[in-house]
């Protein structure tokens, strides 16, 4: 019964990780993966250029940036943000 | 089979860890998806046998099989569950494959954490993971093996047990969390190697490794604290800081890591300090490895070292390499880290950040060279010259009280440059409150750095409160909220930027814990039962003294009555004088050791050691100490803590 066992464990916790890590190369080749990527790191840019202009704005409302500065930096990330969506509408 | 079992599954985790290098390496080069996925699996694997390993190591400290080297050195019949848990990080190869555990834990939520994100970073990512696993599978596989059988010619009925200083709860948390902050730092360096490869200098990687960094930070301050709570409650010398070695190993990469929490939200926000903040990631990495160097490699004698041996060489060989590969790196693509915009004006919050960031580097430096010395003048002039912590604390308390002022004047200043009207009415508050204060402290009779650092505290507090304020009223203003939910939703949706002035309400605390020191009182002395003596306006009486019996240790028990100067009743001390291994017929293998009582109120603590016990004549030998607001210390990091937590906690976008 012994032996049953370890070998029972040792096909568990040996063979299986092995045959998990070569299942992908038996595959054909994976392809459309970039765009997904894309996809997903624009979503996430377009949400930090959000909560950058929501923390700018909040830096302006206490009086940490001055006016000028605010325009001129709310004005940058609005480009940037509408450029991000832009290319998410595309895609 | 199982201890079999754990050297094999430590094999397996070295080959997965080569191969996973090599097969991510390829994916670089070729770009099949294949491959990255397998690799991506490979280093799953290599966590996997880590896991396996840690497992069946902490089976065998459990059911205590003294066929182990490992587990008859570090455990016996008679340690406690909870110790036999711990004894896992107690000695060098157990704690070298600990180090590898937390490693696995954060390579694999690195891994399954971004399987959809930073794809061209991710590769590089794990490859560095991977060898940094690699010299601790080295390490473990060849160098100290945790799964080497006992050498005895006989059956080992017991084993060594547990070092009494270890068999405390505090010790059984306080590795594993200064582990889960020095092991932390590999991710966002990692991540920083990757994009120097990669020439991806965009805020969303930032964005992650800003989140990883303040992980890691959290543990590594919440490790530092536990460690001088330890040092207080457990070593018996009253304080809780010394300047020794390995705490300044943890201290160092503390400095450099919290320089550049700062630092990088100058990258975030402005695109600025690249290099700099490359150059930071690298030594906290760099530093946390140096660090695990001193701990572990017995060049320095420490009081929380508990192993000593030849990984001294290997480590600083380690340690050469990340600062040449990383350094090198950088250099070649030093274009693509140049950054654009320039600061300024000397009065912007940028040029404070970047200030505070030098005087971070310079603490770290004269800490590092204070470490080093007595290494350094070996081998220089063949004579060990040990620098204490009158050095230590002549250069890093001005240094200290630098940084203490620069977060209170940080926060006034504002981006791109601030202007005479807004300083003037920024600081006046502030200045204002920190010279009452001073006056104050003056008037009731405190004298030199007390008075600076109390003023300063002041000063950093009006601050603080008046960036609150600030906030609150500018909500109130614009969204017509009531205070208390302008209060509420202003720390929730700016958690990052509130959470870290909290923060900073515990490090102004803690200076309070620290300037008491200035004020500590002792006094060693005698006592029969009935006698008493008087330490700082107190009287001790020694009512009674007891023995127990324990399952580890032999314990004689002081009652000490703690009356005021009144004669009013404050408190009663229970000191203990043990002996673990009591049973050994070796006399020479059992430890003494004293067990403190302490009685803590925010004003002072009253701290009783039982150093000696006289049994023929019943003679308590007691040594007193008075230390006034230590309390604060403990309390500063608690806050530090939740602030922290408050920064990290997720938003909903």
């Amino acid at each position: 019964m012994d032996f049953i066992r370890d070998y029972s464990l040792v096909l568990i916790f040996f063979i299986l990780p092995i045959i998990f890590v070569l299942q992908p190369l038996l595959l054909d080749r994976i392809k459309n993966v970039d765009s997904k990527i894309d996809l997903s790191s624009l979503k996430r840019k377009k949400r930090l250029l959000y909560r950058q202009i929501k923390e700018l704005e909040m830096e302006f409302d206490i009086g940490n940036v001055n006016k000028d500065d605010f325009e001129i930096a709310r004005k940058d990330l609005k480009i940037e943000v509408s450029e991000v969506i832009a290319t998410l509408n595309k895609k | 089979m199982t201890p079999i079992a754990g050297g094999v599954a430590l094999n397996l985790a070295f080959g997965f860890s080569i191969l996973t290098i090599i097969v991510l390496f390829l994916y670089t080069r070729y770009g099949d998806e294949r491959l990255f996925l397998t690799g991506q699996r490979l280093a799953l694997g290599v966590s996997f046998f880590v896991f396996l390993a840690t497992f069946i190591l902490s089976y065998q400290l459990l059911i205590s099989n003294f066929d182990i080297d490992y587990v008859a050195r570090y455990t016996s019949l008679e340690t406690p569950f909870i110790y036999k848990i711990s004894a896992l990080w107690a000695g060098q190869s157990g704690s070298l494959l600990f180090w590898l555990f937390i490693l696995s834990i954060y390579a694999t939520i690195t891994i399954l954490q971004n399987q959809s994100k930073h794809h061209t970073l991710m590769p590089w990512v794990i490859i560095c993971l991977a060898i940094i696993q690699l010299f601790f599978l080295v390490l473990t596989n060849f160098i100290t093996n945790p799964f080497m059988p006992t050498e005895a010619e006989f059956i080992v009925t017991n084993g060594n047990g547990l070092n009494p200083l270890l068999q405390n709860v505090t010790m059984a948390i306080h590795p594993p969390t200064l582990y889960l902050g020095y092991v932390g730092f590999s991710v966002p360096f990692a991540f920083a190697i990757s994009a120097l490869i990669n020439k991806d200098t965009s805020p969303l990687w930032i964005q992650s490794i800003r989140r990883w960094t303040l992980v890691a930070w959290l543990f590594l301050s919440s490790g530092i604290i536990l460690g001088g709570w330890w040092a207080y409650q457990e070593l018996g010398w009253g304080g809780y800081w010394a300047w020794d070695p390995v705490e300044n190993a943890s201290f160092m990469p503390w400095l450099t890591a919290t320089a550049f929490l700062h630092s990088i939200i100058i990258q975030e926000k402005k695109d600025m300090l690249r290099i700099w903040n490359m150059v930071l990631i690298i030594l906290t990495f760099t530093l946390c490895i140096f660090g695990t160097f001193l701990t572990r490699s017995g060049v320095m004698s420490s009081v929380h070292s508990f192993t000593a041996s030849s990984l001294g060489p290997i480590f600083l060989v380690f340690v050469f390499l990340i600062l040449i590969v990383s350094f090198s790196i950088m250099y070649i693509n030093r274009n693509d880290l140049k950054s654009k915009k320039r600061m300024e004006s000397f009065t912007s919050r940028e040029s404070g950040f970047l200030f505070n960031n030098l005087v971070f580097v310079v603490m770290c430096f004269s800490v590092f060279w204070g470490t080093l010395f007595p290494v350094i003048s070996e081998a220089v002039r063949g004579t060990k010259i040990t620098v204490g912590p009158p050095f230590f604390n002549q250069i890093n308390i001005p240094i200290g009280l630098i940084l203490l002022a620069l977060t209170g004047i940080g926060p006034l200043l504002a981006w791109r440059k601030t202007g005479k009207q807004s300083l003037i009415k920024n600081f006046t508050f502030p200045i204002l409150s920190g010279l009452i204060g001073a006056s104050f402290f003056i008037f009731i009779g405190l004298k030199g750095t007390v008075v600076i650092s109390f003023s300063l505290c002041v000063f950093v507090l009006a601050t603080i409160s008046k960036e609150f304020a600030r906030g609150i009223l500018a909500r109130t203003k614009k969204f017509n909220e009531t205070i208390i939910t302008a209060f509420y939703r202003m720390i929730s949706k700016n958690r990052s930027r509130y959470g870290g002035y909290i923060v900073h309400v515990g490090i102004v605390f803690m200076f309070v814990g620290f300037t008491g020191h200035a004020f500590d009182k002792e006094k060693e002395f005698s006592l029969k039962v009935g006698e008493t003596d008087h330490v700082a306006g107190y009287e001790f009486t020694l009512l009674k003294m007891s023995e127990s019996e324990r399952p580890n240790h032999y314990a004689w028990i002081s009652d000490i009555r703690v009356t005021d100067n009144k004669g009013a009743f404050v408190t009663n001390l229970y000191p203990e004088k043990r002996v673990y291994f009591h049973k050994n017929p070796d006399v020479n293998r059992r430890q003494p050791h004293s067990e403190l009582d302490i009685y803590s109120t925010l004003n002072q603590d009253i701290y009783s050691i039982f150093s000696a016990v006289d049994t023929e004549n019943s003679i308590a030998f007691i040594k007193i100490m008075v230390n006034p607001l230590v309390r604060w210390v403990w309390i500063g990091g608690y806050i530090l803590v939740i602030g922290t937590m408050i920064a990290l906690w997720p938003r909903k976008d």
